[in-house]
């Protein structure tokens, strides 16, 4: 089931870097973040962690739902462009995607010796990490990197759940209020703008 | 024995049916008034009935091709994996050999394209070379990474083996190679986001364009073949990504496997009414997608193991 | 001594800056000096002292960086009553700006006194977020892109630095539990960690991380664009404050790789940071205005601080650092004055002072730009004595002295370029261009004289062997 869902987690973010409309970014973003949730939720099921529990249903619900709801509010008020095209040629991406797999994969293989519990997610969620970088390289435009970076902070979230079986939940209620900050300064950015033009 | 003869005749059977119920459910997603079920069987017949005309300049090919697209694709049914127990089955034919087929019926199509030298053959062919230069790679590497999975390299074995034993450590590299085969069950079989099998519009077609000359017996045959390339692939995935009810007994095991490929029916229904056709140079992207998820589920399941 | 005394002084800052009445600016600025009496009062208590439970402790090191930080701000708030008669900037964003230097201030002290890596990178991570929206307070679109700029590639730089603090936890859970995240238990049991593999992989990501925040090598560029487009105080706040959150989370985690691994840890940073001098240098010598060659001498210097650290020569990390943190925003507060006549122009930019304000100034200046080359009264030119004899003491320990002596040799020719460049600046400043009149008022004044007072009691004796004391 867990390998079930960190698939998926890897095909949404997979999918993210092919997409060339804005409302699909969000919708496979808002994708990725549930099947974390999900995997918060099973995880501290099977780990009888209530922390790790309360983590997933704020992920959900802030990650899965709400952000991708803002952004979407935000995106029609401020009239982003909703038309992304990747600067990254496709035929180069298809090649470039599997080339930061295989690399990853290999450079954490050491790693995995060393896990007992979850070896391999350390690799997908540091691959999950390039992956995001990715997205935040191949757009121009703001509003895709600004889904890059929630990406990447996505796969953080997936290395502390997967690796450490859950950080001290003062650290990660920090992450969320970190998280809550930027998409205020996101939005502060925004209104600026509007007010210059 | 007799289990895989009723079985290869059942799917011949079913393919002209399980087109017309993509049809239907369109339809009726749509609010249309839906088309009869047996749609299919009725043109079919109708075809027979016709009078075949050749185009004046067209060759030998045009007279033999039709013959040749369909065959390969039969020879494929019998390799197929079992759908009941104690069926017998071929289990030594690998992926390289049904790619190989499926790539033979589609080089004879587009062979039939052209023969006639009329512009709308010309362009379907090269449009559709396009297109499976894409699919085969990412459809070897899939069957392939999915029988390394199941521990045979043999497809119908591999079939067998995954119903027997589910990989369940492998799940994310099967979940990958799962997602990469429905990618090319669409392309191959021009659904609609590479292909609009129900349109002659000469800026989209690609299958209609090779077959506009031909009428009569030659067409009724060219359709079978696209139906039954629909079931070849509706089926490979309902045993390889769907491995489940194979320990059933034999009638009720038949009905789960009926059961799945009207499923995998109403998935491709419901993402031609979802999604809109894609312009011909953005197949790339969708096939460079599969592609990407079929290396990623070897690589997955090679390095990682999972 | 609590938390809430700490913090006070900001939250007040916060409140005020709601406020609509034109007192509010003297309120901000006078509640934006308080902060230092806290943090006098924590110097002068007696360490480790724990402040909030194992989470906050303020022991010597991270006092004296708080200290200093707390100097530059208040020589920043100095210059910011005067900022409006340089530029053109609107009471509204002067609020502003000071809300987010509150929120700012809270992230700095979480992340500077932390004893745990997790409320180390969430302070990070907020005085990060609150700079973005200062860089903004300058309405040019060049500024809103650097804001933008600043945000994306912080943001990937923030969470190098949790990915790699994932990783390192990851490394010590089995052996602590949930307080691997502990500094000082860390550090006391980094030899028992179970796969120093992963903790080395964590701490190299964790490193990148600060070090593209801090504008190493493959950013070089980066900061210096960003100061460019904002105003100068926060340019500032960038060179004396922002790098001090960054720098004091390297000492930690590298006093802990140190442990682990001194040789893996020792090449490559020795690696990096030569590759980024060497870059930085010639940047220099082709650098056209102030901002930029200010910003990359702070690189230069940052670089330096973290070779002599992980050389073995905490003094001389800590001395070269506390120039730095005094010499820079000083600079940067005096580019307002220096390119109040057309920005971009280095010739004659130190002539044309009036008056004993104007004498004051340019000879401060003179000064400030002569010591940041580290001629010898200046602290800096003591603590690259030091350091730089710190390294080939570390090299004859072992047998790699040949090596050493070649890339000190590297590293001294990389500095005489960019000694060579700022002498040249500096004539050009002097001796070249027409003269033309510049204003310098008295708060600026005030603020570098703060500035020279600190760095000159940076080489009192008492001050020296607290330094000694921390290393």
């Amino acid at each position: 089931m867990v390998d079930f869902l960190i698939g998926l987690f890897l095909a949404s973010l997979i999918v993210a870097l092919f997409t060339t409309r804005l409302y699909r970014l969000l919708l496979w973003y808002s994708m990725n973040s549930l099947m974390l949730g999900l995997l918060a939720l099973v995880i501290g099921d099977s780990l009888d962690d209530n922390a790790m529990i309360l983590t997933g249903v704020m992920t959900i619900l802030i990650k899965a739902i709400g952000i991708p709801y803002i952004l979407k509010n935000l995106s029609q008020k401020f009239h982003f462009v909703r038309q992304i095209t990747p600067k990254i040629k496709v035929q180069y991406a298809i090649m470039l995607v599997p080339a930061i797999l295989v690399f990853t994969f290999y450079l954490s293989e050491p790693i995995t010796h060393m896990m007992h519990t979850h070896a391999n997610y350390v690799a997908i969620s540091i691959s999950a990490l390039f992956l995001a970088l990715l997205l935040m390289i191949e757009h121009r435009n703001v509003a895709p990197k600004i889904i890059g970076f929630l990406s990447m902070e996505n796969a953080l979230f997936l290395l502390g759940i997967t690796a450490t079986n859950g950080m001290p939940m003062l650290v990660e209620l920090g992450i969320f209020f970190d998280l809550l900050m930027a998409i205020v300064v996101i939005n502060l950015l925004f209104h600026k703008e509007e007010l210059q033009v | 024995m007799i289990l895989y003869c009723i079985t290869i005749t059942l799917l011949i059977l079913l393919a002209p049916l399980l087109l017309s119920y993509i049809k239907v459910t369109k339809m009726l997603l749509l609010f249309k008034r839906p088309i009869s079920l047996f749609q299919g069987y009725r043109n079919f017949s109708k075809l027979m009935h016709k009078e075949t005309i050749i185009s004046k300049e067209a060759s030998a090919i045009t007279h033999y091709a039709p013959f040749l697209v369909l065959s390969p694709l039969l020879i494929v049914l019998f390799f197929l994996p079992p759908v009941v127990q104690g069926s017998y089955y071929v289990s030594f034919v690998d992926a390289f050999t049904i790619t190989g087929l499926i790539s033979l019926s589609t080089f004879f199509l587009m062979l039939l394209g052209l023969d006639s030298a009329s512009a709308f053959g010309g362009m379907g062919s090269s449009r559709e070379a396009f297109i499976s230069a894409l699919v085969e790679p990412a459809m070897v590497l899939t069957i392939f990474s999915v029988s390394l999975m199941a521990g045979n390299l043999g497809v119908g074995q591999a079939g067998v083996n995954l119903s027997e034993h589910f990989p369940k450590e492998h799940m994310a590299s099967f979940l990958f190679s799962g997602i990469s085969f429905f990618i090319l069950l669409i392309a191959e079989n021009g659904r609609i986001p590479v292909d609009n099998p129900e349109t002659h519009l000469e800026l989209t077609m690609v299958h209609e364009a090779m077959i506009l000359d031909l009428t009569g017996i030659y067409l009724a045959i060219i359709e079978t073949a696209a139906s039954i390339k629909f079931i070849i692939f509706a089926s490979l995935f309902a045993a390889l990504f769907m491995p489940f009810g194979f320990e059933f007994s034999i009638p009720i095991a038949f009905l789960i496997f009926i059961f799945k490929l009207f499923f995998i029916a109403t998935m491709v229904a419901l993402l031609e009414v979802n999604t809109a056709k894609l312009r011909l140079f953005k197949i790339p992207n969708l096939l460079g997608l599969a592609i990407v998820f079929a290396f990623l589920s070897l690589i997955t399941f090679y390095v990682l193991g999972a | 001594m609590n938390l809430t005394l700490l913090l006070l002084p900001s939250i007040i800052m916060f409140g005020v800056s709601f406020l609509k009445s034109d007192r509010a600016k003297y309120i901000l600025a006078f509640s934006s000096f308080v902060i230092l009496l806290p943090i006098v009062e924590l110097f002068l208590l007696p360490k480790p002292y724990n402040i909030l439970g194992n989470y906050l402790v303020a022991d010597n090191l991270d006092t004296y960086v708080l200290f200093l930080s707390s100097i530059v701000g208040i020589g920043v708030t100095l210059s910011l009553l005067t900022l409006d008669k340089h530029v053109k900037v609107s009471p509204n964003a002067y609020r502003k700006f000071y809300r987010f230097f509150a929120i700012f201030w809270v992230g700095l002290i979480f992340s500077i006194l932390s004893n745990h890596m997790g409320i180390y990178w969430i302070g990070l991570e907020l005085a990060t977020l609150s700079t973005v929206y200062m860089i903004k307070t300058n309405y040019t679109p060049a500024a809103h892109k650097e804001a933008w700029n600043y945000m994306i590639v912080g943001a990937i730089a923030v969470s190098l630095i949790l990915f790699g603090i994932i990783l390192m936890y990851a490394s010590a859970k089995p052996i602590l539990g949930e307080s691997a995240m502990e500094f000082n238990l860390l550090l006391a049991h980094a030899k028992e960690i179970p796969s120093p593999f992963l903790f080395e992989i964590g701490f190299a990501i964790a490193t990148i991380g600060m070090f593209v925040k801090m504008g190493f090598f493959p950013m070089n560029l980066w900061l210096a664009n960003i100061e460019r487009a904002s105003f100068y105080p926060v340019a500032a706040l960038f060179s004396g404050i922002l790098e001090s959150a960054v720098i004091i989370g390297f000492f930690r985690f590298s006093k802990i790789a140190m442990e682990v691994n001194y040789n893996h840890l020792f090449l490559f940073v020795f690696v990096y940071t030569i590759l980024t001098i060497f870059i930085v240098s010639f940047l220099i010598y082709r650098a056209k205005d102030f901002m930029r060659l200010f910003s990359l001498s702070g690189i230069e210097h940052m670089a330096l601080v973290v070779i002599f650290w992980v050389s073995g020569a905490p003094f001389a990390a800590l001395l070269h650092f506390g120039a730095h943190a005094f010499l820079k925003p000083a600079l940067f507060l005096a580019t307002g004055v220096l390119e109040s006549n057309g920005k971009y122009k280095i010739a004659g930019a130190l002539r044309g002072y009036k008056g004993k304000k104007g004498t004051l100034f340019w000879f401060l200046i003179s000064l400030f730009i002569l010591a940041i080359i580290s001629l010898p009264p200046s602290p800096m030119f003591f603590s690259e004595l030091y350091g730089f004899g710190a390294m080939i003491n570390r090299a004859k320990q072992g047998d790699h002295i040949l090596s050493m002596l070649v890339a000190i040799f590297l590293l001294l020719t990389l500095l005489s370029i960019i000694f060579y460049r700022f002498v040249a600046i500096y004539q050009s400043m002097k001796y070249e261009g027409e003269t033309q009149e510049k204003k310098v008022y008295t708060s600026e004044l005030f603020a570098l004289i703060l500035f020279a007072i600190s760095l000159m009691a940076l080489l009192l004796p008492t001050s020296l062997t607290y330094l000694q004391s921390i290393a």
